[in-house]
């Protein structure tokens, strides 16, 4: 009888301890994750949807501190961006922020692959110093971005001092010195081939790596089928390189929507440069317009997010059917 | 592509030099050597020259001497128009340093437990964590300028001209990326080393002190290196909560000297070369653990 009743308690027993185990251990995860939760739940999200709220309220430097009870505007403050000169559309010669933003975004992320490419290449020959050749393509996306800017900007300098001038003058291209920076149309080109040498390392890193990863005897075999150099590069590695490739695009892409630091420093978002992060910085800290801001930076998230969804939705499954 | 070869010998690379494939291999490789080194002699060489070789009709290539003027009028209190750069080199340890040390310390505890705990909301959690990447810093610095200023009100802090608040804004944009190269590393290491561990009678968090940390050294560098370099680098929220000179951070000082009434383009290649050197000889010294962190979605932006 006593032999027959204990073996279900025990059973039961050992159940409660396994339970009280995995109720110990998930209380123990959450207070280890508890910390990051609450610095990147109460200094990200949260403000994040707290910008939603802003973007429809008249916030001024005269209630930031009383940010609570700002007058509620509507869809004011969307309104005055999309009939802003600054953001909207008026013809080629200007583009406007919106505009600026989509086509040196794009550009620049194709460009920075297309770098990314040709360098990955490059660095997966073996060739005498390879390893220190690597470690020097990352500078430039290593260096601190204000460093890098400022020479940028003192090697285009407008004097013909300025060393483009100069080495383009002794070449006779050019008679007299330019303002690089200051000219529209040559001012964007240069932004988007500066973000190509700043962040082209990035895309090398990751297809360097993938490169590295290609199955030798794919070539071989291409070899033997008779496919010369380029037709190897066209057929074997190239879509080896597709899955990353796509995940360096969203990725570059995403950021360089975002970026404020390179425009600013590079133009001060003038000359036909002017991208929406820009904006909303000059509407917040400039005009001294939250509400404005808010809603510059609402509207930026706004056309990523369509972005995203389209691209993950259509452009990721178009390639997983292939 | 001889990607199977190992190095050729010397005839090998000349004969290899001088095909056609190998000429157009030697021209990009020059091209972006070039390119990429060019700024950064630029940057150091400048800081080497004198105002008169700065302001000549032409560019001076190679400075006459290795002159300090620059460097001088940055750190050396007798000159006329010292800067107090040694202030801001300070202030940018002080806010680099808390920053890596706070989030590596957090982002162990919290990518150990996505790595290795279960619990309810995890994955939740996660994706919210990864959701920030999609944040760009300017829309968030307005609302936490704003929530910041009430909180300071209540509590008693400023929200500006506060180094704490700057790396507290900095641990947020930190941390997503410390989680996420640290949890990815942790799950490279074999659970069942733990395993044996717990069975001999030992606690998570001496499984976590005695096996995990030793075996995950090279992704605690990486993520260190990383967030301190974010930290050391930041401009936007640097720029726009720093208000008093001897409050501001290196950037912020490079910012100002260079938009300047009087140019001074010497002055700040010096300051450029007093920040990025520290950072390129930790970088050079630590490559080997880092290169993979990179392209592991390291450094956001």
């Amino acid at each position: 009888m006593a032999a027959l009743s204990e073996k279900p308690a025990a059973v039961s027993s050992r159940r409660r301890r396994w339970r009280s185990k995995d109720a110990r251990e998930a209380r123990m995860a959450w207070m280890m994750i508890s910390p990051t939760a609450i610095i990147v739940f109460g200094l990200v999200l949260f403000p994040a949807f707290f910008s939603i709220w802003i973007s429809f309220r008249n916030v001024t430097l005269a209630n930031l501190n009383d940010v609570f009870h700002a007058p509620f505007v509507g869809w004011d403050n969307y309104r005055a961006v999309f009939n802003d000169f600054a953001f909207k559309w008026q013809g080629l010669d200007n583009w406007g922020a919106a505009v600026t933003s989509i086509v040196y975004t794009f550009t620049s992320t194709v460009l920075t692959l297309l770098v990314g490419l040709a360098a990955a290449l490059v660095l997966n020959k073996p060739f005498r110093g390879r390893g220190i050749t690597r470690a020097i393509f990352l500078f430039p996306y290593v260096a601190p971005i204000v460093s890098v800017v400022f020479v940028w900007r003192w090697l285009l300098d407008p004097r013909p001092s300025g060393v483009l001038n100069d080495i383009l003058m002794r070449l006779s291209l050019i008679d007299l010195p330019l303002a690089y920076l200051a000219k529209r149309g040559l001012a964007l080109i240069l932004v988007i081939i500066f973000e190509a040498w700043r962040y082209f390392p990035f895309a090398m890193l990751m297809l360097l790596a993938r490169l590295q990863a290609v199955d030798t005897t794919l070539y071989e075999a291409a070899k033997v089928d008779g496919a010369n150099m380029w037709q190897q590069f066209w057929n074997v590695t190239l879509p080896e390189l597709r899955y990353v490739m796509g995940a360096i695009f969203l990725l570059r892409l995403m950021w360089t929507f975002n970026k404020f630091d390179d425009i600013f420093l590079l133009t001060g978002g003038g000359f036909g440069t002017n991208v929406l992060p820009v904006l909303t910085y000059q509407f917040s800290f400039k005009q001294f317009n939250f509400g404005r801001g808010a809603a510059t930076a609402m509207i930026l998230l706004a056309i990523l997010v369509l972005f995203m969804t389209f691209y993950v939705g259509v452009v990721m499954r178009n390639i997983d059917e292939d | 592509m001889q990607a199977d070869t190992r190095k050729m010998n010397v005839i090998d690379q000349f004969a290899h030099r001088f095909s056609l494939q190998g000429l157009l291999f030697g021209i990009t490789l020059t091209f972006f050597l070039v390119s990429i080194l060019f700024p950064f002699y630029w940057m150091v060489s400048s800081s080497f020259k004198t105002r008169a070789e700065i302001g000549g009709r032409e560019p001076t290539y190679i400075p006459s001497a290795l002159r300090l003027e620059a460097y001088q009028e940055l750190l050396d209190p007798e000159n006329p128009s010292y800067q107090e750069f040694g202030v801001n080199v300070l202030n940018t340890v002080k806010v680099a340093v808390p920053t890596a040390a706070i989030a590596v310390i957090l982002a162990i505890f919290g990518s150990y437990a996505i790595a290795r705990l279960r619990f309810k909301g995890k994955n939740l959690m996660i994706n919210a964590i990864l959701v920030v990447y999609l944040f760009p810093g300017i829309l968030l610095i307005i609302p936490l300028f704003s929530m910041l200023a009430r909180i300071g009100d209540q509590i008693g802090f400023d929200v500006q001209d506060n180094l704490g608040v700057l790396v507290f804004t900095y641990l947020a944009q930190t941390l997503p990326v410390a989680l996420y190269m640290l949890t990815n590393y942790f799950r490279t290491i074999p659970d069942e080393i733990e395993q044996a561990a717990m069975i001999d009678g030992c606690s998570r968090l001496q499984v976590i002190w005695r096996i995990t940390l030793p075996l995950a050294v090279p992704a605690l560098v990486s993520v260190a290196m990383y967030t301190l370099m974010i930290a050391w680098n930041e401009f936007l929220y640097a720029f726009v909560f720093l208000n008093s000179r001897e409050l501001f951070t290196m950037p912020i000082t490079i910012n100002t000297i260079w938009n300047d009434p009087s140019p001074r383009p010497h002055v700040v290649m010096a300051a450029s070369t007093i920040m990025t050197v520290p950072i390129m000889v930790l970088f050079l010294s630590l490559e080997k653990y880092l290169a993979e962190g990179l392209s592991a979605g390291g450094v956001k932006g």
